[in-house]
């Protein structure tokens, strides 16, 4: 086997290696964010991530063969989309928001059933309310 | 517990069922609620897009609230993949409300 080949082989191991790596982290995310587990620090898979797209990027440096190379992008994808989500996931609130030891305001809006709830139906018990991004 | 989403409340109640909640769950589709709270993400708008889409999110953010009214805890994550866990809401409940082991 020449040296030609020999890249080859060595860069096509990359391209298909990257994918692995990138969905199964994909997964494993989706997993941990399940049970509510994402820890703040999220530098591991964003580590992660990066390492899979460097993988795929050397595949083609190096070379590969046919398969290798769609492998590498098929691995792109999802650890490109999630350092993309990580780019965007900062959260800023109105300068005027909420904080402990505020009042809470009135406000009104339909329940699942349709129905119209108002807070005044929350007057004389404690609440636990919860503001969330959707069931998506 | 009082839930508030940008949801239109058939997809909440499909949903309801999932996730095994008992709580009254609110539609704010035009976040009206999560305004009068300042709660709405002045960020990037990362959910779907789109005409039939909220025009922005609330940032998630669990408030304890007393019998007359007042904040007394709350916890919001600085990116929006965390979310607190019900352990810290649950000893928050703990601490506040004296309910709940």
């Amino acid at each position: 086997m020449g040296m030609k080949e020999t890249r080859k082989t060595v860069g096509t191991t990359l391209g298909l290696l990257a994918p692995v790596v990138a969905i199964a982290t994909f997964l494993f995310w989706f997993y941990t964010n399940n049970s509510v587990g994402i820890p703040e620090n999220r530098g591991v898979f964003i580590a992660v991530f990066v390492i899979a797209i460097v993988m795929a990027v050397a595949s083609f440096i190096v070379g590969t063969r046919w398969f290798g190379g769609v492998a590498a992008v098929i691995g792109i994808i999802p650890a490109a989309f999630m350092l993309f989500t990580v780019s965007i996931s900062k959260q800023v609130v109105a300068e005027d928001a909420i904080k402990v030891g505020d009042t809470i305001p009135y406000f009104a809006a339909l329940d699942d059933q349709g129905e119209r709830f108002t807070s005044d139906a929350l007057a004389g018990t404690p609440v636990l309310i919860k503001f969330f991004r959707a069931h998506w | 517990m009082l839930t508030v989403s940008t949801d239109y409340p058939e997809v909440i109640r499909q949903r309801r069922g999932a996730h095994r909640l008992q709580a009254t769950m609110l539609s704010d589709r035009d976040l009206g609620v999560t305004d009068a709270f300042g709660l709405r993400n002045q960020g990037a708008h990362s959910g779907p897009v789109g005409e039939d889409q909220a025009e922005a999110l609330p940032v998630p953010t669990t408030l304890l609230v007393s019998a007359d009214g007042v904040v007394l805890w709350m916890d919001q994550s600085e990116n929006y993949q965390n979310r607190s866990g019900p352990e810290v809401v649950l000893a928050a409940m703990q601490q506040y409300l004296d309910v709940g082991e």
